[in-house]
C-alpha cells in the first residue's frame, strides 16, 4: 500500500484552497474591470458633464466638435448584428437539420470540421477578404450608389460568415440533444421525417436554438476588427439606409483610442462606449440564463 | 481614489487593454522603462531605454535614425511603438514614454498647463495634397473647389470641369493629424455641415490608397511620402504642384511638422536621441529619402494657431 503523502483532511484542504484560490482570483478580475469600466466611463457624465440623454439619443458623434451623440453607433451596432444573425440563421439551421437527421455519417465526419475550420480563421483575414471581395462586388452591384463598397451590409455580410461556425455548431448540438425516443414515438404515429423535424425535433430543441442564436449575436455585436475593415467609419450622422457608411461601437472605440489623450473628455465618452457595450454583454448573457433556466423548467 | 485610478489604468492596461491592442492592431501598451544615464556625454557612457510611441506616419523615419543611432550608443536602447498622434502625447504627459510622436502641436489636444510642460521638437515637414482616382480627368483644382468638394456643396465631377460623375469623398477619422493639415489649410476654419458625410473615413493612410485605388471617382488627401503616379493621381492646388521645393518656399501651403515631445527634464538618453535626430546625419539624408523636408529649409513657419510666417 502506498504511503500517504499528506493526512487526509490536510490534503482536502489543500484541494479546497487551490480550487478557492481560483475562483477568487477570477472574481477579483471581474469585478476589477467592472468597476474600472464604470468608473472611467461614468466620469464622462458625472465630471465632464456629458448629459446621458444627449449621449444616448444624439445622432452626431464628432469628439473634435464636442459631440457625444452615440444613437448612429448604437444603431448601427444593432444593425449589423440583427442583419448578420437574419444570414447566418437560415443557413446554420438548414446545416444542423442535414447533419443531424439527414447525413449523420457525412455530416458528422466531413461538413462539421469544415465548419469549425472557420472558427479558427483570425478576424483580420475575414476583414481583407471583406475589403477586397465583398466592397469590390457592392461596388460592382450598386454602383455609384454604393460609394467605396464600405457599409451597414458589406459589415453584415462578413459578420454572417463569421458568427456562421458558432450558430451552426451549437445548433448541431442543439438538435443531437433532443432524446431519440421522441423522434421514434413521431415515427410511430405516422409522422413524416420533416414533420417530425418540424414539430418535434426542432420544437424541443427551441431554447438550446435560441441560446446558438443569441450566442452568434453577441459575438457579432463585439467583432471589431473585420467590421471596421469594411464598414466604412463614418460615426458623424445617422447611416441612412443598407449601403451607407457607418460605424459600430467597437469600431468608434478603437479609432478613437488613437486620437484620445488620457483624461480628456473624449477619453471618458469612449470610456462610456465601452461600458454600453458591456451592459450590452451582460444584458444578452442574462437572456442566456433565463432562457436556459426555463427550458429546465420546461422539460421538467 | 487617486491610487484605486493609477492601479486600475494598470490593469486595463495590461488585460482588457491588451485584448483591444492586439485586435486592433495598435500598440496601445505603454512601457515604463527609464533612461539611468550617468554624468558625461560621450557617447559610451550614455546608456538606458528611450520610449517612443505615438503617431505612425513618420514612425518609419524615427526607426531607420533609431538603427543608426543605436549603432553611435550601443548602450541605449529606442523601443518605438505606435497608437497614434492622442497616444503619444498621453504617454510623454503621463511619463510613460519618454518621446510622444505627433502630428499636431500639443496645443490642440492637451490643457494648456499640460503642453506647457513638454519641450517641442520638430524633426520633419511632412507636406500634403489632396489626390483622385486615376481616372478623374481633372489635373488640379482650386482651394475654394476644393473647400466646396470636402463641406458637400460640390457633388459632381462636371462642376468643377471633369467628366461628369459622383465625388466620392473619402477622408480620415476625425482626429487624424492629416485631416487636421489639410482641413486647417483648405477650410481655413469653416466646418463641413453636419448633413455632409463622406463614403468613408479610414483609420490610416494605408488604406486611403487601397480604397482610392479601387474607387472610381474618389478624391483624398495624402502625404507626399504616400505620393504613388502609379495608382493614384495627385491633384495642382490653385495651380501649384504638390512638390517639397514648393512647400519650402510657401507656394504650397498645406503641409505640418512633425514633432517628438519630451519632457522639460528628458534624461540624457532621450535628449542625445532627439538631438541625434536633428543632427545633420539625419536631418541631411534620411529625412528626404523617407519622403519628408528638413526643416532648416523651409523659408516659412507655422505656429500652434496655424499662422503662417516668413523666416
Amino acid at each position: 500500500m502506498a504511503k500517504q503523502l499528506l493526512p487526509k483532511r490536510r490534503l482536502e484542504n489543500v484541494g479546497l484552497g487551490l480550487t478557492g484560490a481560483c475562483v477568487a482570483l477570477v472574481a477579483v478580475i471581474v469585478v476589477t474591470l467592472i468597476v474600472m469600466v464604470a468608473q472611467q466611463g461614468l466620469s464622462a457624465f458625472f465630471v465632464d458633464g456629458i448629459d446621458f440623454g444627449a449621449f444616448i439619443t444624439g445622432t452626431s458623434w464628432v469628439p473634435s466638435d464636442g459631440k457625444y451623440g452615440a444613437l448612429p453607433l448604437i444603431v448601427t451596432s444593432f444593425g449589423v448584428m440583427v442583419l448578420s444573425t437574419l444570414f447566418t440563421l437560415p443557413v446554420a439551421l438548414g446545416s444542423a437539420i442535414f447533419v443531424v437527421e439527414v447525413r449523420p455519417g457525412f455530416g458528422r465526419k466531413v461538413f462539421q470540421p469544415l465548419v469549425e475550420l472557420l472558427v479558427g480563421i483570425p478576424s483580420v483575414v475575414y476583414g481583407l477578404i471583406g475589403l477586397t471581395v465583398v466592397n469590390a462586388a457592392m461596388r460592382a452591384v450598386f454602383g455609384d450608389a454604393a460609394g467605396t463598397g464600405a457599409g451597414i451590409l458589406s459589415g453584415a455580410i462578413v459578420l454572417a460568415v463569421m458568427i456562421l461556425p458558432t450558430v451552426t455548431t451549437l445548433s448541431i448540438d442543439a438538435l443531437a440533444a433532443v432524446p431519440n425516443q421522441y423522434r421514434e414515438g413521431s415515427y410511430a404515429l405516422g409522422c413524416t421525417r420533416w414533420q417530425t423535424v418540424w414539430h418535434v425535433v426542432l420544437k424541443s430543441a427551441l431554447p438550446s436554438l435560441m441560446t446558438a442564436v443569441i450566442l452568434g449575436m453577441t459575438r457579432a455585436f463585439g467583432e471589431t476588427l473585420a467590421v471596421q475593415m469594411v464598414i466604412g467609419g463614418v460615426e458623424k450622422i445617422m447611416p441612412a439606409g443598407l449601403l451607407s457608411p457607418a460605424a459600430t461601437l467597437t469600431t468608434a472605440l478603437t479609432s478613437g483610442f488613437a486620437n484620445a489623450t488620457t483624461g480628456s473628455v473624449q477619453y471618458h465618452a469612449l470610456w462610456a462606449l465601452g461600458l454600453l457595450l458591456m451592459g450590452m454583454s451582460l444584458f444578452f448573457i442574462l437572456i442566456i440564463h433565463l432562457i436556459g433556466s426555463k427550458g429546465a423548467k420546461d422539460r421538467g | 481614489m487617486s491610487k484605486l485610478d493609477s492601479l486600475s489604468r494598470r490593469q486595463f492596461v495590461a488585460g482588457f487593454g491588451g485584448t483591444l491592442a492586439a485586435v486592433a492592431g495598435l500598440g496601445l501598451v505603454g512601457c515604463g522603462g527609464s533612461g539611468n544615464s550617468e554624468s558625461g556625454s560621450d557617447a559610451a557612457s550614455v546608456s538606458g531605454t528611450v520610449n517612443c510611441s505615438g503617431a505612425t506616419s513618420f514612425q518609419k523615419l524615427v526607426e531607420s535614425a533609431a538603427t543608426k543611432f543605436e549603432d553611435a550608443y550601443p548602450d541605449v536602447t529606442v523601443a518605438i511603438t505606435g497608437g497614434g498622434s492622442g497616444q503619444g502625447l498621453s504617454d510623454v504627459k503621463d511619463g510613460k514614454a519618454q518621446i510622444g510622436r505627433s502630428d499636431v502641436f500639443a496645443e490642440e489636444k492637451l490643457e494648456a498647463a499640460d503642453a506647457a510642460k513638454l519641450t517641442d521638437n520638430t524633426v520633419a515637414v511632412v507636406g500634403m495634397g489632396p489626390i483622385v482616382n486615376s481616372s478623374v480627368d481633372v489635373d488640379g483644382l482650386t482651394t475654394e473647389q476644393l473647400k466646396g468638394i470636402f463641406t458637400g456643396a460640390i457633388t459632381d465631377w462636371s462642376e468643377v470641369g471633369g467628366t461628369a460623375g459622383k465625388i466620392q469623398v473619402i477622408e480620415r477619422k476625425a482626429g487624424s493629424g492629416t485631416r487636421a493639415t489639410f482641413e486647417a489649410a483648405v477650410l481655413a476654419g469653416e466646418k463641413a455641415p453636419d448633413t455632409f458625410a463622406p463614403v468613408a473615413e479610414e483609420d490610416s493612410s494605408g488604406t486611403v490608397v487601397e480604397k482610392i485605388q479601387a474607387t472610381e471617382g474618389s478624391i483624398s488627401y495624402l502625404a507626399f511620402s504616400y505620393f504613388d503616379d502609379t495608382k493614384f493621381k495627385a491633384l495642382k492646388v490653385d495651380g501649384v504642384e504638390p512638390t517639397a521645393e514648393n512647400v519650402c518656399s510657401g507656394d504650397f501651403n498645406i503641409w505640418a511638422y512633425e514633432h517628438m515631445y519630451t519632457a522639460a527634464d528628458a534624461d540624457e538618453a532621450t535628449q542625445a536621441f532627439i538631438d541625434f535626430m536633428l543632427s545633420d546625419e539625419v536631418q541631411g539624408s534620411l529625412v528626404e529619402e523617407e519622403g519628408f523636408i528638413p526643416v532648416s529649409d523651409m523659408k516659412v513657419s507655422k505656429d500652434a494657431d496655424g499662422k503662417v510666417s516668413s523666416k
